[in-house]
């Protein structure tokens, strides 16, 4: 019923900036949640202090988690775009 | 490259592409109308609520605050800890099945008057109207080329922009750290470097968003608008063109008869496009951009209104009504979500109601099984953790019950917690031998609180003794 934005047939097709937004935003928000529930029930200074690093605050911890988490699924995110490249280039009848 | 190519476009493709090649930038003009008021007013409530509630205070600490670093949630009365992970969970839960039913109903008006991106959208270009002039002098100065005037204006706008989003982002701390302490760390250069970050990442996000990305967020980045169609159906509420009413669409006279130019009521002054924050043209049909900001309505009733037709060429609607059938607002999909929901909130309001805020953990000293005493009583030590997870200081009162005749030690009768604090309490529980039925026994340690009648929760630990002689 509503009008679909043209589908591309292939990804390449879109602009950097779009694949850009594409590995980038849905990787911040797995992140988040991630950070949520990782976070409800570790707490960081248990974990700072396990990895041996007493003077890490919560903020801090929830800092470099959600970072963490970040670049990880970001990457994720980065080799499924890289992936979807074809290995043949198609044939132009 | 691709599978497309070598063929001609179609207009569609032809128009998307260009969309994704460069941004137009749009200019929204100002609209007034009903539906703008409410809009205005939705955002004036919003605003209020996400800049001024954090610096409520409530039983002499922030009212709302989600305080991440103490890993506890104040909201009103209500103190939630880790432990309360499920009720947050269920909450958000809740939040989302909430958004399918109101969807299914009423289409995007979360979109067009509450979501965060349109609120803050709305308030920079009202900014940036305030600065830069009327949508007409918004393009020219756009089209000038860099000058003295431009800059300075150019700079103005940024300026409050930007003190604007710096603001935001504190805001935004502040309801996951106290605010108070967060205003005195700013104005004494005291802020620690995380919350500097996190301070300056959702400014300049705020910025980003609402300033540069506006509608390409909705368009591009939100799962939302993506996903909604799936909660759609033809009895959902949107904004649409009345086609057959409007075609053919086209200029007149006010004076002059439509019907005998053979002409719809549609004068395509094309208003209702230079109004629309996604820069849609509404008569084109339904399109998955349209944010359902009704401010086409709004400005169409206007001209509706000038040339003496009747209102509502652009009108909420249902794509049922407008085949001229009937709206059903009760259906299957709506009695399910309701049904869902009903029961999410029962199950919510139930837990919250006989929650018990307060919890008791008992350790085992874990160096020995037990003692004998000078006496020949069997003794286990014990530390007891009490988390009193109410919002006011507690006594409270021990007492062991399950096994004859044992007998409580403790340093004093009492255990004060503070509020929201855990406090470890060591006892030692002696016993006579022959009172032991096994070398493993359950003992029930029951703790209550004298200052507040009912509050009070029992725990099972294991006390440990010699093999009884049989
Ligand atoms: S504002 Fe109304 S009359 Fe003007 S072009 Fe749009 S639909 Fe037609
Ligand atoms: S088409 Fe109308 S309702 Fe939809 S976004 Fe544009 S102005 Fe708002």
């Amino acid at each position: 019923m509503q009008k679909n934005p043209t589908i591309y047939k292939d990804q390449q097709e879109l602009p950097t900036i779009q694949r850009v937004i594409s590995v980038l935003w849905p990787s911040f928000l797995v992140a988040s949640i991630s950070t949520f529930l990782f976070f409800a029930v570790f707490d960081p200074i248990d974990l700072g202090r396990l990895a041996g690093y007493p003077e890490l605050t919560r903020i801090g911890g929830y800092t470099i988690g959600f970072f963490f988490f970040w670049v990880m699924t970001a990457f994720s995110c980065g080799l499924t775009c890289y992936f979807r490249k074809p290995v043949h280039p198609p044939t132009i009848k | 490259m691709s599978a497309t190519a070598g063929k001609t476009p179609t207009p569609d493709q032809q128009v998307e592409a260009e969309l994704y090649k460069k941004r137009q930038k749009i200019y929204p003009r100002e609209v007034h109308g009903i539906f703008a008021k409410m809009r205005n007013l939705a955002m004036v409530a919003l605003l209020g609520i996400f800049y001024g509630l954090p610096w409520l205070n409530w039983d002499g600490h922030q009212a709302i605050l989600f305080d991440l670093p103490a890993r506890k949630f104040h909201i009103f009365g209500l103190t939630l800890w880790p432990q309360d992970f499920i009720y947050l969970s269920l909450l958000l839960i809740i939040a989302a099945l909430s958004l399918f039913l109101f969807t299914a109903l009423a289409g995007r008006l979360w979109c067009g008057y509450a979501c965060p991106q349109t609120v803050w959208t709305e308030i920079f270009l009202w900014i940036e109207r305030k600065v830069e002039g009327s949508r007409q002098q918004q393009m020219k100065l756009d089209k000038q080329p860099m000058s003295a005037r431009k800059f300075r204006i150019k700079a103005t706008k940024h300026l409050i922009w930007l003190l604007f989003s710096l603001w935001t982002g504190f805001t935004f701390v502040g309801w996951f750290t106290p605010i108070h302490e967060l205003w005195h760390e700013l104005i004494t250069f005291s802020l620690g470097p995380w919350e500097t970050f996190w301070i300056l990442f959702y400014g300049f996000a705020t910025y980003g968003n609402a300033g540069w990305m506006r509608e390409q967020v909705c368009i591009y980045m939100c799962p939302y608008a993506r996903f909604q169609s799936a909660m759609f159906d033809h009895d959902t509420l949107l904004v649409a063109y009345d086609e057959k009413r409007g075609e053919p669409r086209g200029p007149r006279k006010k004076s002059a008869d439509p019907r005998e130019l053979g002409l719809g009521d549609c004068i395509d002054c094309t208003m209702c496009v230079q109004v629309c924050p996604t820069g849609i043209d509404i008569r084109d049909g339904l399109q998955y951009q349209c944010i359902g900001c009704a401010a086409c309505i709004d400005i169409c009733d206007e001209v509706m209104d000038k040339m003496g037709y009747p209102k509502g060429l652009v009108r909420y609607t249902t794509e049922r009504a407008l085949k001229g059938e009937h709206t059903h607002v009760v259906r299957p999909r709506i009695i399910v979500y309701s049904a869902i929901l009903l029961f999410l909130f029962s199950a919510l309001v139930y837990a919250v109601a006989t929650r018990v805020p307060l919890e008791l953990d008992i350790l085992r000293d874990r160096n020995t099984l037990y003692n004998e005493t000078d006496e020949g009583l069997i003794e286990n030590v014990y530390t007891l953790k009490v988390v009193n997870m109410t919002d006011k200081p507690q006594t409270f009162k021990l007492s062991i019950s399950g096994l004859k005749d044992a007998e409580l030690i403790a340093q004093s009768d009492e255990i004060k917690a503070p509020s929201g604090e855990v406090v470890s309490v060591p006892i030692r529980i002696r016993i006579d031998p022959e009172n032991l039925p096994s070398s493993g026994n359950d003992i029930e340690l029951h703790l209550e609180s004298l200052t507040q009648p009912g509050l009070e929760t029992t725990e099972t630990g294991r006390f440990l003794g010699p093999m009884p002689e049989l």
